[in-house]
Parts: C-alpha cells; structure tokens; sequence
C-alpha cells in the first residue's frame, strides 16, 4: 500500500532584511529580492503530456533564491507554488502493503487551452444526453473534454465533497474545474491516483452535462492503517533510498513471509543508519497526540502530519526540508523520514553584467569569510543563515547583485549546493556634483554676487586585489571660482582584514588625510553676549589606525593623528586671540588664545584610542541595551610648544526597557528609559579648540553650542523617558553639564571672557516624527523655553 | 615706563612744617627699618579719587585731574626722593567699564608692574557713598586675582570725600566705621579671606579729603572733622603696614599669567595612562567579552551547534 502526495503550494512570504542607508555610493537603487523558484521538468509546459512518473524522490525540484541587488531596503522572499511534493511509502510490517516507493509530480495548472482550434471553443461536447454517469473507458480518445466540475465522494463516509469546499485530497488531482483533458489524460490521472497511496481503492465518473461538458467525481475508500501511539522522526537526508525488490506475484505464502520480513529488517537498519533529526521533542509530542485521538491511521492523517512537520521546518527557515516518506505503518510507531537539507557543496560564482559566469576580482576566501558557517559543507541549510549571508555580503559593499541560492544535488539524495552568485560593481567610480549656493541679502532677496557655483569630486577604487582594500577620495568646495576659501578634501586607504583572511581577529587599518573646517564652539558668547566674532578650526592632517571590530558594533580603534590647526576670524586670517565687542562698539581683541603657540598655528600628533562598547539592539523599534565609549588623545611632545597632555573622556549610555514586550513585525516598542553619564577631561596642554564645551544638542538640549561654557572637566548627565504612542515616539528629557569649576583652568577662561555659566540644566519634552524630533526644552539658567527641530537621536 | 627719571621730592615742602616734620619722622623710622623705597600701588574704580589722593600725597599736582572725567587709561608712575629715600606711587585708571571688571585695564596694569615690587596697595574707594554692590567685589576679586591675596596684607583702604556731614541721626564717627565695615566686608568677601584670618590682620582703614576747600587747623594741616590731620596720618598708617612683617609683593611674570593650568599635572599622565589602558580600556573589552559570550544566538544556530538536544 502506498500512496503519494502533493505538498502545498506555498504563498509568498515576504520577508525584509536591513540594509545600511545607501552611503554615497554611485548608480543602482537598491533591492533585494529573494524567490523559491518552481525549477518544473520541462513537463509541465503542456497540459498534453502530462508528467511521466518521476523516479527522482525528491518530485520538484525547488529553487530558492536569495538574492539582494546592491544596497537594498527591502527584500522579498516569494516561494513560489508547486513547490514540495511529499511520497509516502507505506512500510507494511504485517501483513500490510509492500515498502514500495511511488512518486508522482504535479506541475500546479495543466489545463492550457490549445491555440490550433478556432479561438473561443477549444473544446468538444462530449455528445451524449446531459446528466448520465459514464464510466471513463466509455469516453472517446478523440475529444477533448472540458472539466466543469470535480467532486470526491468519500465511499466510507458517504459524503461528497466539492473543491470549493476543500478536503485535502484534492492538492492530489491535477483537474481543474475548467481545465479541457483528452480521456488519456483522465486515465492517467485515475492511475496517479491509484498508485499514490493515499486510496485503497479509487474510481473516476463522468457526467455529463447539458452544456456539454462533463463533471469529474472521483470516488474512494481512504487508505487507513492500524492505530499507532508513537511517532517518530528521522532524518534522511544523503541516505541512499532503498529500492525495493520486486515481489514476484506468484510467491508462495512462505516466500511472502520471508519477503516481508526482509523489507523489515531492512526498514529497521534504515531507521538505526538514519541521523537525528531537528525536530524538537514539542512537536513530536503534539503528534502522538494527533495520532492518538485519531485512532486509526489514515491518509488524511498523514498528510496532516505531513503538514505539521513541514510548517515547523519552514517557520524555522529550514526551507529545503520535506517529508519524503512514511514508513513502518501498521505498527505501533509511525515513522516519518524527512531531508532536512543537508549543504553537500557550497559554490561561489562570479557573473558579470549579463548574468553569464564569469572570473571574479574579489577573492574567493574574502566571500567564505563573510558567509556564516552554517552555509558551509554538511550543515543543514537555514533560511536566517542565508539572509545573514546576503547581510554580510551585501555590507561589503563590492556586489550589485547576490544570489544565495539552494539547488538540489543531483548525486546526492537531499543534497543541497548551496551557490552564492555575485554580480561585482565596477571597482573604479568616480562621481562629480555640482551645486549653486545662493544666501539672503540684505532684504531677504538673494544677490547676485551671493550665487556661487560649489562642487564636489570624489573618486574610489575598491576591492584592491580582490581583497576588499579600496582607495577613496574627494574634495569638495562651496565657492569654486574661489577654491583655495574653503577647499576640503579627504583622501583614504582602507586595508580590512589586516591579519589575513583566514585569521578570525578582524583588524582594518585605515590611512587618511584630511581637512576640516570648523566652526568654534569654544568662543560663543553667553546669553547676555550677542555677536561674538566667530572662530573657524581648520586642520589638516594625517591620520593611522587600526580597528580591531569585536562585534557588529563593539570595536577598539588606536591610532596616531598628526594634525596641523590653524584658527582664523571671519575675514579667514589667521587669528591669536579671540575677541568680543565692547560697550564702546569696539573689540576686545585680547580674549582667549586660541592656539597652544600663541602664534594661530599650532602642530601637533598624539595617539588616539577608542574603544566602543556596544550590545545595543532593536526591539520593535525601539533601542535597549547599554553603549560604552571611551577615548583618549594622548600626546607625545610632539608639536608646537611639545605638547603633553592627556585628554579623555568616557561616556555611558543604558537604554533600560521598561517592560518586556513580544518581539514581531507591527508590533509596539516597549517604552525606555535612558540613562547617560559623560565625564571628559584633560590634564596637561590643552588648547581652546580641545576644550570640552557645554551646551548644545548632543550635550545639554535648550542651549546652543557651547552657550554654557568651554571647560578642561565636564560632566554631563541626562535622562530620557520614551513613550511610544501611535507608532511614533514621545519622550521627555532631563539634563545638566557641568565644568566642574574647571574653566578657570582653561587658558584665558574663555567661560568667563564670554560671561557664561560654566554649569546648565534644561528639561523639555518632544515628539519623534520620521528622523526628526521636535522638542520643547526649558533652558534652566534662564527659565525661559524654545522649540528646536533636530534631526537624528541624541543618544 | 620705568624710565620715569626720580625727581627730588619738592612737593613736601609745600606741606606746613608741621605735616613735614612727621611725614619726615616717618621716613626716617622707615629708614631706620632698612626700607629706602616705597612703591604704593593705587587702585579703585573710576572717579573715586585715586589721582586726587596721588597729588595730595605727593604735595604737587601730577596726575592730572578733573572733576568730569577720567582721563588716564594707562597706569602712571611717580618717583619722588628725599633725604636717600625713594617714594613710588603708582597710579592706575579705573578698571570698571560698562558694569564689568575690563579685563584689558588690568590685563595693562599687571604688565605696567612688572618686575616691581609693591609695598603697599591703596585702596581707594569713596566714605560719601553709602552701599557696597556687586562691582566692588568684582574689582576686590579682579585684584586678587592679579596679585593674590596676600596683597591685601599690604593693604590699606583709602576711603577719600572725608569731610562730609553724615545723614540725620549719625555723627560722624558712627558713619564711618559702618561705611568703613562696609567697605571690608566687601573687601573680605570679595577677595574670600576667611573670616578669623581677616580678624587678625585687620586691613587699616584710612580717611582722606583731597578737596582744596578741607578744613585745616592751627599748623595748617589739613583736618577731617575728627580733627585729624589725614596726611601724616595716612603716611602713618602705610609705614605701620609695611612694618607689619609681610612681604612685599613682587610682581613677576608667573604672577600676571597666574598658574599655568597646563602645566599642572602633566607628571602623572603617565600614571593615568597606565591606569587608563589597564583598568578603563581593559574593563571595557572584558565586558566586550562578555557581551559576546552572552550575546543570545537564534535558535538555528543553536541547532547546528549541537545544543538544541531536541529541545526546541
């Protein structure tokens, strides 16, 4: 007795992996796609021919696809129908059915309409009065018939049922109400039936009807075996499917004995040879349940075991896992062989723009390196692992396109080759923007002379030797007809994976030179000074380090900076001192100095490190966990005036939930509490523009920048509550810095030249819109309050 | 500046005999002492009559003065000598501008001083005005700031507009010890001495009447209604305070730029290094670690780990 089954076809599910913001790079809008492909036989293109009996065990073939096309936002995960077949062998024990396997392939709609007939009919009347029941071989071979109806009459239960109302059964019938079939076909369909195992005994009628067309029932006893109180599963996977010996019908009752009991013997090796397999012990308690209150084991029953074992695998992503076979029936236990999916190969595939295979530039190890271990050889292919796959892949940033994609192994029985294929983006890009500015005058119209045309070039060579080095670099100005004001560059090398590529620590060594232009945060003014002349930091230097990344987000920087920093007024010369207007309308012009020298230049290179402590993650939106940074600038006597010094600071961030919510798609984020510490200070040489300043949104909100005070030690302290409401964010905030009394000890005060506090608190309140906040906060000092819309968290 | 050529001393005998032969008394005391010099250092805010006081001292209109307004924007030195001893007052502008301590005049002053000595500070603020503010202590403050405070133990406040009729109900004497407690309250606070130290080296309070129109008496001195004559005692007074056995302040260039903030420190960074590299950055990657060994991994990976034992 056996029986075959169809597996549901399934429906898309979407799924969305994450993707960085696209970080400038050139061309491709990003997506990222990832289908299960029906990979049908050719058979299944014509309804005329319908499939011969597959041998192969495993009926389609599925394709899943993975793939992401450059930087992508969302990915799509579409499996598509017709995918999983299942066959069931029933394994008698006693005097049951032989262990024979039969499959069978369904290729999802068979019923095409020919193109050779006149458009409109392509179909014939059957010809006979309406309403008689017609037994298939009464049929002609020559017609074609339309179908316009299929009904099951279950001859046990004495019960009809139609497709509309569904049974499970009917994922076994190719028909389709409306579909036109040739009477072979229809014969053949009755013998798939027949032979899948899921009937002891089944027969097709036709009737006919008055317009011509003929109703399908299809009538049947339901394959059942004896009760059974366990259940079992095994893995199959890789095994070699036993074939089982021909049983000569005309067999003594004593050969018979003999031939059972060997298929036996056999089975039971087969189950001792099986692997474990993954399905976790709750399930299969739950179908010891189902097998129980069922009694009887019936093809319905399997089928819906078949059903429960194959959702577990797929809502756990083990996408390429089925049930194959149920054996050992008619016995106690209920043996249910699965193929989990084994990973028999892993290929990786360079394609170019066509799509055609093709020798790729980046090195085959780098792609190994990134791909999780659990896509390697011999483990069990997982649906998470290949998006991480596509995650990792797609941060290199080198490939336009990504195909993580399962196909099955022909040599091996539940085999699966894994093949990741890539499509490389140009290594060498180079971009040009322009830009025009144009700035208010005096009566709020823009003047002529105020439109400058700006610009940016930027060029890049990545993956450098295939080994993911790149080069990049740009330099940008606001005004171009006169670039030497405000020219900016920056030129960079970064060679990752410093330890080689099969040495687990990653270390990324980065070489950049840079300029910057800044402005001055240091001489602002207090609330009572308005119109501080401005000061602009310009440096221009040199920097190494090493990243050592830890995890995602956790990492250790350390490096040298060698820096050159010139301050200059407004006028863009280079100035000594800062200044501030007098009541007499003149300026002071001996405040604070600006530079360490004195001179308005000052060199200087120290060390710089950095570590990052980071276990941040999201849940439903909203950011939990804890976030750690220390740094500090150590210098070397190195410079102008030898400057030593030791300058630090430490910050420390927990983002507490509030309360454990369940983490899903749609639903809220938990409200959050958060906590930050930051202490900074520097002993030795400090000069105004390392001066730690007060005040500002990323320090104490309802101040501008550096509007409390420019000190040597700062402590700054906040608290956040955020609430989520109708899927946007509220928050209120409390926070105070402070300089610790230490602004006296920055050269020329500049906290009191400018009359500021030296110390602040504010609180407020805002609401999250998108990436911008709107807040109110409450300037303490002043008691007065402002709305500001900041973009970005300050956290 | 310093070039200023020392001139005789004409200007003390336009003083009667009388203020001559003590001022002269004192100098020989002083003398006596081993003190050939004397530099007074003369500060305030505007228009109290730091000029006025530096003329009547010296017996000779020097420093121009007018009633309107204040002209000196720079510090002036006067050098007088008599009889092998040398008088140098040192007569600065009003450092108040716009309801705020000018950093830039005292910023000129201190330079003004350098490599000086100053034996003595005067002081000088007004008796006629009856509230102390804010602004006094801000200059007090300023002062000490730029000199420190052991400038105050060569103090001496110089209330001027001595002759004066105190409002109803007041007579003279009670006006001006309140206005003079006043004045050191301010003094005190503003330069933040403690309270008992302040006790015991109680800063001298001296009067002075810069007016032509001063009362005089019979020697034709010139008197406060107590029938004091302020001059000689005025004189009496500073050499009492130099003679009171602190030092004299010396002006250097360590005490304009004040304690270099930067250079504080700087021995330890290699102990903060140390400590910032083996317990701040080692702790951090620690907890790193731990984070890592914590770190939930999804159930598929678990799985293929081994772990799952069926489980889940």
């Amino acid at each position: 007795m056996a029986f075959a089954a169809q597996g549901l076809p399934r429906l898309p599910v979407p799924i969305s992996a994450s993707s960085r913001p696209n970080r400038r790079r050139p061309s491709t809008t990003t997506s990222l796609s990832a289908s299960l492909q029906p990979n049908l036989p050719s058979s299944s293109s014509s309804p005329q021919n319908p499939p011969p009996k597959s041998k192969s065990l495993l009926p389609s073939s599925q394709t899943l696809i993975l793939s992401a096309t450059a930087t992508a936002a969302t990915a799509t995960l579409l499996c598509g129908g017709g995918g999983g077949g299942g066959l069931f062998g029933g394994g008698g024990s006693g005097g049951g059915g032989g262990g024979g396997f039969w499959s069978r392939f369904f290729s999802a709609p068979m019923a095409v309409a020919k193109d050779d007939e006149e458009p409109g009919r392509d179909w014939d009347s059957h010809g006979l009065p309406a309403n008689i029941v017609v037994q298939l071989a009464k049929l002609s071979g020559l017609k074609r018939y339309r179908v316009s109806e299929v009904l099951f009459f279950d001859r046990r239960r004495r019960s009809t049922t139609s497709a509309t109302t569904g049974d499970t059964f009917f994922e076994m019938v190719s028909l389709q109400p409306g579909g036109t079939y040739r009477k072979a076909d229809l014969l053949r369909e009755l013998e798939s039936l027949a032979t899948c195992g899921m009937f002891e005994k089944v027969d097709m009628d036709a009737k006919t009807k008055p317009d011509g067309t003929l109703g399908v029932t299809i009538s049947f006893v339901e394959a059942t075996w004896q009760s059974a109180d366990s259940f079992r599963c095994i893995n199959v996977g890789l095994m070699q499917q036993t074939k089982p010996a021909e049983a000569d019908p005309d067999m003594t009752e004593k050969e018979k004995m003999e031939y059972f009991r060997g298929q036996e013997r056999e089975y039971r090796r087969r189950i001792e040879r099986s692997r474990p397999c993954l399905l976790p012990i709750p399930v299969n308690r739950e179908i010891v349940r189902m097998l129980r209150e069922q009694g009887a084991v019936s093809a319905r029953l399997l089928q819906r075991i078949r059903d429960r074992v194959q959702k577990w695998y797929h809502d756990e992503g083990y996408l390429c896992a089925m049930v194959v076979n149920f054996g050992n029936l008619n016995t106690r236990e209920v043996v249910c062989e699965v193929v989990e999916g084994d990973i028999t190969q892993l290929s990786i595939q360079f394609q170019d723009k066509l799509g055609n295979v093709c020798e790729g530039n980046t090195q085959l190890g780098l792609v190994r390196r990134e791909l999780p271990k659990q896509l390697r050889q011999g483990h069990v292919f997982n649906m998470e692992a290949g998006k991480l796959a596509l995650k990792n892949l797609n941060s290199l940033g080198l490939f336009s396109n990504i195909e993580v994609n399962p196909r099955q192994d022909e040599k091996n029985e539940g085999g699966i080759i894994l093949e990741v294929k890539l499509k490389e983006v140009e290594p060498k890009s180079t971009e040009v923007s322009t830009e025009w500015s144009l700035v208010p005058g005096r009566n709020g119209r823009p003047t002529l002379a105020s439109i400058q045309p700006g610009g940016t070039v930027s060029f890049e060579h990545r993956n450098i030797y295939g080994l993911n080095r790149s080069i990049n670099g740009t330099v940008s100005s606001n005004n171009l007809l006169n670039p030497q004001d405000d020219l900016s560059f920056k030129l960079e090398y970064v060679h990752p994976y410093l330890d080689g590529l099969y040495n687990p620590r990653n270390r990324t060594g980065r070489v950049s030179c840079f300029n910057n232009r800044k402005l001055s945060p240091v001489f602002v003014g207090g609330p009572g000074v308005d119109d501080v002349p401005a000061i602009w930091v310009d440096r221009v230097g040199l920097k190494a380090t090493i990243a050592e990344a830890y995890t995602r987000q956790s990492k250790f920087t350390y490096g040298i900076v060698a820096e050159e920093i010139t301050t200059r007024d407004e006028t863009s010369s280079i100035c000594t001192n800062g200044s501030r207007a007098l009541p007499t309308g003149g300026l002071s012009m001996d405040g604070p100095p600006t530079t360490l020298s004195g001179t308005g230049i000052d060199r200087v290179a120290f060390l710089q490190a950095n570590i990052t402590r980071d276990n941040t993650k999201f849940i439903n939106g909203a950011t939990v966990g804890e976030r750690n940074i220390f740094q500090v600038d150590q210098g070397l006597f190195a410079g102008s005036k030898y400057p030593f010094f030791n300058r630090h600071q430490l910050s420390v961030t927990r983002f507490i939930p509030l309360k454990t919510v369940e983490e899903g798609a749609g639903k809220p984020p938990p409200p959050v509490l958060i906590l930050h510490g930051r202490y900074g200070g520097c002993v030795g040489d400090l000069p105004s523009y390392d001066a730690f300043t007060l005040g500002g949104p990323y320090s104490v909100r309802g101040y501008n920048m550096g509007e409390l005070g420019a000190c040597r030690n700062i402590l700054e302290l906040a608290g956040e509550l955020r609430v989520p409401v109708k899927g946007t964010q509220v928050y209120v905030f409390a926070e105070h810095g402070n300089d610790l009394g230490s602004s006296k000890n920055v050269k020329g005060n500049p906290t009191e030249f400018f009359r500021r506090a030296g110390q602040g608190s504010s609180y407020g309140a805002g609401i999250k819109v998108g990436m911008a906040r709107f807040e109110y906060a409450c300037d303490h000092n002043a008691g007065t309050g402002a709305w500001f819309c900041r973009f970005g968290d300050r956290f | 500046m310093a070039s200023q050529v020392t001139r005789e001393w004409s200007g003390i005998q336009q003083f009667p005999v009388a203020t001559q032969t003590k001022l002269l008394e004192l100098l020989a005391k002083l003398r006596n002492d081993n003190v050939n010099s004397l530099t007074i250092l003369v500060m305030g805010k505007g228009g109290v009559g730091k000029s006025s006081t530096v003329n009547s001292i010296l017996g000779e209109r020097v420093a121009p003065v007018s009633a309107f307004q204040s002209e000196g924007l720079r510090p002036v030195l006067y050098s007088r000598s008599r009889a092998g001893f040398t008088l140098n007052i040192i007569d600065t502008p009003g450092i108040i501008e716009g309801g705020y301590v000018n950093e830039h005049a005292v910023e000129v002053i201190k330079r003004f001083l350098l490599n000086k000595t100053i034996d003595i500070l005067l002081y000088v603020e007004r008796l006629d005005s009856y509230r102390v503010d804010n602004l006094d202590r801000q200059v007090i403050k300023a002062i000490t700031d730029s000199f420190g405070k052991g400038i105050w133990r060569r103090g001496v406040v110089v209330l001027t507009h001595a002759q004066l009729s105190p409002p109803d109900g007041l007579n003279y004497e009670d006006f001006f010890t309140k206005r003079s407690e006043a004045v050191l309250r301010v003094v005190r606070l503003g330069a933040r001495i403690k309270r008992q130290e302040f006790q015991e080296n109680a800063i001298p309070v001296a009067l002075v009447e810069n007016s032509g129109r001063c009362n005089t008496n019979d020697s034709g001195e010139k008197v406060l209604p107590n029938g004091i004559a302020w001059i000689p005692s005025l004189v009496n007074t500073i050499t009492e305070v130099v003679s009171n056995g602190s030092k004299p302040i010396f002006v250097d260039k360590k005490l304009i730029d004040g304690p270099n903030p930067n250079a504080w420190g700087k021995i330890w960074i290699p102990l903060i290094v140390a400590f910032q590299y083996f317990v701040v950055i080692k702790g951090i990657r620690k907890q790193i670690k731990e984070d890592i060994a914590r770190d939930d991994r999804p159930l598929w990976e678990l799985r293929d780990l081994g772990l799952a034992d069926r489980n889940f």
